[in-house]
């Protein structure tokens, strides 16, 4: 009877024990996490995979804590009520105020954060959809294009009536701050989409590229149709479009990437724009420049967007654009690693360098 | 396999109770506890083992096949045939061995059988589904029916207690 | 050919029936979750045996997906570990995983048994002859990674 009892312990101990060593690249963590108005899919590898994943998640509320429109207590909602008073700010805002002056200036006012109220205007931040009358966006673009940051010792003030959001560069800069995490937890790959910010580290598992698909802008009620697919390894990826967000208004659509020369949504023949780049050492807040970049090259439109990247070569970045005449436009860097969807009906052309 | 009169009757009895309690156990929705396709508190087998013991393999297998037959058939539902049959006959089997064993129990022939009969129904559902996939299910399956099997068991001795001085038991 | 009458009180052999079920639940279950992982996981849906849908898990973000099987209307959206009620209405987190949200089967097993998040986890609709399962590694070398846009 012992004995018996021994042997069938002796099995339960020898099956259960088959599982035993960890393959570092099938150790891996995925978590869904729903922060900053969209959906996060976290995949990360390696022995400390769970505890990578979990710290990225850590980030990205603190993050989201500092940087809310939509919680009255973040540090940016108390710059926007301060109304013109001088506040101290942490080192995240700083950082994310400082860049957003970069690329507003480097942009010619493209890029803007005090973009918010005519945001609000459009109903865009609270999904009260509404066209707004001439009047009111002429006077709200006013405050925008006056939009300057006073920078002293003691802190930040915005001006009268000012607002910002950095919903336009926040996920980004979130996506700077997990590769920080990645190397901390010696993560040797992962997979992390912020809502259409990817972040593809390393590579696969097995040494392939990651493969990563830019949606049609055509057809976005269908799952998986891709206008072509990148292969990417260590790079930032980010796409803006004006599929992403409209709503329609006797008839006429109304997107949410709102033009601060206009104050209306962009018009400027482009369906989406994706911009890449390098996540690795030395490559700075390359995730913010790609954010700040999708938006601002939207709203120039084809020609703009190219010669901006040809005049600012200290800034490096690879585009696709898909245009609403049905091309897709790639820059050089890009031509081995981007396959067009041929099913997608598009016309693909390799943008003059 | 020649029967009495007494015999027949009995085991049309147990055959009539035996559907009597697979019908009764549906008003114990056990899978709302455990929502797992296949869980059940198998009271049926209370029948199963009575006979077993108190009849003889051979009516025990008469009296399971009579119920099986005729639960599909109330049920209208032919495809439910497979997973009675194949779950009830491997708990038979699974039961007409453990009984011969002296050491063990009506609670371990209990246990025993309802395993079994879990097993027979997953390999019933594999065998429907074409796919491995209900096997999946079988682990949790296994530890409930531990526990079934330990209160079909507890019914069963009961059972024999309550009828130990009857010439039912006496045959 | 009866048996002798039955042990009315519990012995050590049945504590010897009782560990044999319980190793093999363990073992099967070991079996089952060796390499179980939540890695570029895909979705493979089987109706009546034969295969119908294949997706990655990612996909059922944007919209759920419905299917008829035998009668049956089964809807397969995403869900987190442990909860039961679809992504959309949850502000939460946790492992992505899916789950059957809306059957009109009788017995509604699909549904109450919750979400799935591993490879090898299945969920099996018996009326329906529905089967739900999680494929996990790298499945396609041609699947995309991630959705831009």
């Amino acid at each position: 009877m012992k004995r018996l009892t021994a042997y069938v312990l002796l099995l339960a101990l020898l099956l259960t024990g088959c599982g035993g060593s960890v393959d570092p690249d099938e150790a891996q963590e995925s978590i869904q996490v729903i922060a900053m108005d969209t959906a996060m899919l976290i995949t990360t590898y390696g022995e400390r995979s769970p505890a990578a994943a979990y710290a990225c998640e850590d980030t990205i509320r603190d993050l989201e804590a500092k940087l809310s429109r939509t919680d009255p207590d973040s540090e940016v909602s108390r710059l926007n009520a301060a109304g013109g008073a001088v506040l101290e700010v942490g080192e995240d805002l700083g950082v994310l105020l400082d860049a957003a002056a970069y690329y507003q200036f480097t942009t010619g006012g493209a890029f803007n954060i005090a973009i918010a109220p005519l945001a609000s205007a459009w109903g865009f931040t609270e999904d009260h959809f509404r066209v707004p009358s001439q009047e009111e966006i002429s006077g709200l673009l006013k405050l925008v294009n006056g939009f300057s940051l006073q920078q002293t010792p003691e802190g930040v003030a915005l001006g009268p009536g000012q607002s910002i959001d950095l919903g336009a560069i926040a996920k980004g800069y979130a996506a700077d701050k997990i590769v920080q995490v990645l190397q901390e937890y010696e993560v040797p790959r992962a997979n992390i989409n912020l809502g259409g910010n990817v972040l593809a580290y390393g590579t696969r598992p097995g040494g392939a590229p990651w493969r990563v698909g830019i949606q049609d802008p055509k057809r976005t009620d269908e799952p998986n149709a891709f206008a072509g697919v990148l292969e990417l390894e260590d790079s930032f990826a980010v796409t803006s479009g004006g599929y992403q967000r409209y709503f329609e208004e006797n008839g006429k659509r109304y997107h949410h990437i709102l033009d601060p020369a206009t104050g209306y949504p962009a018009d400027s023949g482009l369906a989406s724009v994706t911009v890449v780049a390098d996540c690795g050492e030395g490559s700075g807040l390359s995730g913010m420049m790609c954010d700040a970049l999708s938006t601002a090259l939207f709203i120039m439109g084809e020609e703009t967007a190219l010669d901006f990247r040809r005049n600012w070569s200290g800034l490096p970045f690879e585009l696709v654009l898909i245009t609403e005449d049905g091309r897709v436009v790639a820059t050089g860097g890009l031509a081995d690693r981007f396959t067009l969807d041929e099913s997608s009906g598009y016309t693909y052309e390799e943008a003059a360098s | 396999m020649k029967l009495t009169t007494k015999q027949l009757t009995l085991c049309a009895l147990l055959a009539a109770m035996a559907l009597a309690l697979s019908y009764l156990e549906n008003l114990f929705p056990l899978s709302l506890a455990i929502p797992i396709p296949g869980v059940k508190l198998g009271l049926a087998n209370i029948v199963t083992v009575f006979a077993l013991y108190a009849l003889g393999l051979g009516e025990a297998c008469f009296i399971l096949l009579a119920r099986c037959f005729l639960g599909a058939l109330f049920a209208g539902n032919l495809n439910a045939l497979i997973f009675s049959l194949l779950g009830a006959l491997s708990a038979m089997g699974a039961m007409a061995l453990l009984s011969r064993r002296r050491g063990l129990s009506i609670y371990g022939v209990s246990i025993g059988g309802a395993a079994a009969h879990n097993c027979g129904q997953a390999a019933a559902a594999v065998l429907t589904l074409g796919s491995a996939a209900p096997l999946y299910y079988l682990p949790v399956l296994l530890a409930v029916s531990l526990l079934t099997g330990g209160l079909t068991g507890l019914a069963s001795a009961c059972l024999f207690q309550g009828l130990r001085h009857t010439d039912l038991m006496k045959g | 050919m009866k048996r002798p009458l039955p042990k009315l009180r519990p012995t050590a052999w049945d504590g010897l029936v009782v560990l044999c079920v319980a190793a093999l639940a363990v073992a099967l279950a070991a079996f089952q979750w060796q390499g179980g992982s939540s890695q570029g996981l895909t979705a493979v849906v089987s109706i009546d045996g034969a295969e119908a849908d294949r997706f990655a898990l990612q996909d059922l973000l944007k919209s759920p997906r419905t299917y008829t099987a035998s009668g049956y209307t089964l809807e397969v959206a995403a869900a987190l570990r442990g909860d039961a009620s679809p992504l959309d209405h949850v502000k939460s987190n946790g492992e992505l995983g899916l789950q059957v949200a809306h059957s009109d089967c009788p017995t509604q097993d699909c549904v109450r048994i919750g979400a799935i998040t591993r490879s090898g986890q299945s969920i099996v609709c018996l009326p329906a002859r529905f089967i739900l399962r999680l494929e996990g590694g790298t499945p396609d070398p041609d699947s995309v990674d991630a959705v831009l846009g």
